[in-house]
């Protein structure tokens, strides 16, 4: 991709985000108008501002509607760029965050919490969950003989196996009236309550983890023809997948914590983006968070909104969605080969 | 200390297998050098141990007098570059793109973009493998003998002093590997060292200054073409009878294999 | 013919005061949940799972045919416990079809649809195969919409069980004193909105339109904010209730979502703790097995006017 059109991709994907943004806090069941919600954000924000709204429409919008919009964009860019990096270090196009047991992991973890009385503390559970999950697939990859990408995603799927046993005997044996409920929707992965707090996790996570993870883009292009290829490019082979792995591993930890198992962004985002850049990661990688990012403030907006004043679990949309355009990608890739 | 690649006793085991037995051996500055021997000789597991690729167990390699395998990797990333076979071709990236991974290592993590350098060295490579035009093509669309091309465009934009081939022409047409080979040697006449695995004989001793001969592990011959290809060193390591000719124009040796008998 | 008149008064005699003594005609055949059930004569060995069924029985006087319960939600309230005392406990969660089988049951009556699954206790098909007939309580029915559940149609449902199992008699006595202490039970005046909180920390689950909820906060008076969507109980979202800012907030105190948890939850989070009804802790509790379609909805609808009454909305 030529630098012009590059710029002027990025700058229309900042813009779409912030647009995003500004918009989606104006979708919900309640009955505010735009100009009041933009009010209300900008009086909190400090603004010589009167919004003249009720208290309670105000925690509507300060309390529930920003927070979760920032959720999801947060969300969104996070699973994007794990996918990415996923895809990249296992030279797999079905590779998504996934893949090493970690969101099996994390239904376990809070499957647990859940059910032992801990339901506000899913988040935690999630958390640990994801990490024992990953530490017991480097585990097995080291018992396989050593981190190759096969055997790492061998060893994550036998992983995700056994925790989705664990998690679907702990449902079984334990869960009594509307805990399938509450478990159903974190298992499809769920924005529904998330507050400023969720909002301070996913961002620090992104920020933290996410902006180091992008200046491996050059390196993950190293890859492209095999580990010797990298490896005569003067790339740490065994360092960078080690880093790359373990960063991947502790920010999906942190957003299925906050979002539950949201399928499909990690897997999609990735390939739709490739059709427009092409593989280079320098440019791959941005791109993706910002599209994924916009994708999951309407994904989720869709999913508080569409059927007010019931909710679904954003998870079922990103499904819905996920599928056709993944047959839509595929089809662009057979047409171009 | 000699400005070339040397191997001194350079020996691997797998287990029970000796892979390689007290290699010693040279390649040159300035000279194409052509590394053959049958399969299983030991040809791609002494390239990659002279490049970091498997760990080297006992001996020494150096290059112009620094030791090879010890280097800091981007450092020798710099200074040499590898082409195997073209291997996967699942990437989405243009031919400009791909020939751009070689100047990898000479680029920062904080680097936005590539600098004029880089990109100098990306046109000249496509330039020299004659591949100018399919800059902006994308890469999985290309016939396998454009892809190797391009794995060599890759590593000429690595500006090497070092250049390791492994049978960069396989799957190539005649005229593409003629093209490629002299193209390597045109690099070793600039002063690179270019050490090259081949397969076919013929394009060995048409090309290449000096040949390096393995089988089993062992270093059986090293020298010119003329003095290594013998019918007694093909029937022992190749374990064919054949006779040997000269070519009509360049004087070098050239093998007639004989027809087994029917 | 002066002898046939006499013969058809008598006879027409008879049938008017027939209801008084009603007795099931057999084979009975009825229709439940889509599923056509043939009872040839009155059950007389009962398995029930959860507790609306188990309650249903003890208080039409069958505690005696039940010979297996499951599942259950709780303990017998009285005045029945004593009944429910000694029941055979099959399993604390849902038994399996065996552990059903080996109690030789004629009948099994469920509180919810899905308890007849494969892995629970055995699908209707393969319970009639074995001559044993199955019974869904009908505002429990998912497989066929139930109609939007009042208490005239709670009592055709006791009315049906007590032809099921020939007690008419008692079913019309339930009946009778159940419409008894629901006329009692005066509507609130004050034009209040509520909403059923059933269970759910991130997204509430709540009582919508057409099932107990809806029926037992019309006879309350109140009016629910989720009223308007056609369903037994939904997901809401959390906007949408602090949007409409109920006076009353009902919590189903169950006990793996206790109405103390629910209290906690409300006053912590940073936009329910702002509702009217949190600030001055306006609750109505009701229990869990209560808060189902079953013989115990008009005394907790009676439970819960006394407490709303006794909540002030002077700010």
């Amino acid at each position: 991709m030529m630098r012009g059109p590059q710029i002027a991709l990025s700058v229309g994907l900042w813009a779409l985000l912030a647009a995003s943004i500004v918009l989606a806090v104006t979708f919900g069941p309640a009955d505010i108008s735009p100009h009041e919600v933009w009010q209300t954000i900008a009086q909190h924000l400090g603004l010589p501002v009167q919004s003249g709204v009720t208290r309670l429409r105000d925690a509507i919008v300060w309390e529930l509607r920003l927070p979760r919009v920032l959720v999801a964009a947060g969300i969104g860019a996070g699973l994007a760029l794990c996918g990415a990096i996923m895809q990249a270090l296992t030279r797999n196009p079905l590779a998504d965050p996934y893949l090493l047991g970690l969101s099996s992991g994390a239904s376990f973890g809070a499957v647990t919490f859940l059910l032992a009385g801990a339901a506000l503390l899913m988040p935690v559970g999630a958390f640990l969950g994801a990490g024992a999950a990953m530490a017991l697939t480097l585990l097995m990859t080291r018992l396989l003989g050593g981190a190759t990408p096969s055997r790492a995603i061998l060893a994550g799927i036998a992983v995700s196996a056994l925790a989705a046993a664990a998690t679907s005997f702990l449902i079984f044996w334990s869960a009594t009236g509307d805990s399938y409920r509450e478990i159903l929707s974190w298992l499809m992965g769920s924005l529904s309550g998330t507050t400023w707090g969720d909002a301070g996790i996913v961002t620090g996570a992104v920020l933290l983890l996410g902006l180091p993870m992008l200046l491996a883009g050059r390196a993950l292009d190293a890859f492209a023809f095999g580990d010797n290829a990298a490896a005569t490019l003067g790339i740490d082979v065994v360092r960078l997948r080690w880093l790359l792995l373990g960063a991947t591993a502790l920010l999906t930890g942190a957003l299925v914590a906050v979002g539950g198992a949201i399928g499909f962004v990690g897997l999609i985002i990735p390939h739709v983006v490739r059709l427009g850049t092409g593989s280079r990661h320098r440019l791959l990688l941005p791109v993706a968070m910002l599209l994924g990012a916009s994708f999951m403030i309407w994904t989720d907006t869709a999913a508080r909104s569409l059927f007010a004043p019931r909710e679904l679990p954003v998870g079922i949309i990103t499904a819905l969605l996920g599928a056709p355009i993944f047959l839509l990608v595929l089809l662009r890739y057979r047409r171009a080969t | 200390m000699s400005a070339g690649l040397t191997f001194e006793a350079v020996s691997v085991r797998a287990g029970e297998a000796v892979l390689l037995d007290a290699v010693s051996c040279q390649a040159h500055a300035g000279r194409l050098t052509g590394l053959i021997g049958p399969n299983g000789a030991g040809k791609s597991t002494l390239m990659r141990i002279a490049l970091g690729l498997l760990p080297l167990q006992s001996g020494r390699i150096t290059f112009a007098g620094a030791d090879l395998p010890g280097m800091n990797r981007r450092v020798r990333a710099q200074l040499t570059a590898f082409v195997e076979q073209s291997g996967a071709a699942e990437v989405q990236l243009t031919a400009r793109e791909v020939v751009a991974l070689g100047r990898i290592p000479f680029q920062s993590i904080w680097q936005a973009s590539p600098s004029p350098a880089d990109d100098m060295a990306v046109e000249a490579a496509l330039a020299d493998v004659g591949m100018a035009s399919f800059a902006e093509r994308a890469y999985h669309t290309l016939s396998g003998g454009e892809q190797q091309r391009l794995q060599v465009a890759r590593a000429l934009a690595q500006a090497p002093q070092l250049l390791v081939l492994d049978e960069p022409t396989n799957h190539l047409d005649v005229q593409a590997q003629l093209s490629i080979l002299t193209l390597l040697r045109q690099r070793a006449r600039a002063g690179a060292t270019v050490l090259l695995a081949l397969h076919d004989l013929n394009l060995a001793a048409a090309f290449c200054d000096e040949l390096i001969v393995l089988h089993q592990g062992h270093l059986v011959a090293q020298g010119p073409p003329e003095a290594v290809l013998t019918p007694a060193l093909l029937h022992d390591v190749y374990a064919v009878r054949a006779s040997l000719l000269r070519h009509p124009g360049t004087g070098r040796p050239m093998i007639a294999y004989d027809m087994p008998s029917e | 013919m002066r002898l046939s008149f006499h013969l058809v008064a008598l006879a027409g005699l008879a049938l008017s005061v027939a209801p008084a003594w009603a007795q099931t005609s057999y084979p009975l055949t009825l229709d439940n949940c889509g599923v056509a059930v043939t009872l040839a004569a009155a059950p007389e060995r009962v398995v029930t799972i959860k507790s609306t069924a188990t309650e249903m029985l003890l208080a039409l006087g069958l505690g005696e045919k039940i010979v297996g319960v499951g599942f259950q939600d709780g303990p017998v309230p009285e005045p029945w416990a004593a009944a429910g005392a000694g029941l055979p406990v099959l399993a604390e969660k849902l038994p399996s079809q065996e552990v059903v089988l080996e109690a030789e049951p004629d009948f099994v009556y469920g509180g919810w649809e899905s308890n007849f699954a494969a892995d629970g206790v055995g699908e209707r098909p393969s319970l009639t195969e074995l001559g044993i007939a199955s019974y869904v309580s009908p505002a429990a029915c998912r497989s066929v919409k139930p109609v939007k559940l009042s208490f005239d149609g709670l009592f055709a449902d006791i009315a049906e069980m007590g032809t099921i199992f020939d007690v008419t008699p008692a079913a019309e006595a339930l009946i009778a004193e159940q419409k008894a202490e629901l006329a009692a039970i005066v509507p609130d005046s004050r034009g209040l909105t509520a909403v059923w909180y059933s269970s759910g920390t991130k997204a509430p689950y709540v009582g919508a339109a057409s099932n107990a909820p809806a029926m037992m906060m019309t006879a309350l008076g109140l009016d629910n904010i989720m009223g308007t969507v056609d369903d037994g109980w939904i997901s809401a979202s959390w906007e949408a209730i602090v949007d409409a800012n109920p006076d009353v907030i009902v919590l189903v105190d169950a006990a793996w979502n206790s109405a103390a948890q629910k209290k906690t939850l409300l006053a912590e989070n940073p936009i329910t703790s702002q509702l009217d009804a949190v600030l001055h802790e306006r609750y109505l509790v009701v229990p869990f097995p209560a808060s189902e379609a079953g013989i115990r909805n008009v005394g907790a609808t009676a439970d819960m006017a006394a407490q709303l009454a006794a909540l002030t909305f002077d700010q």
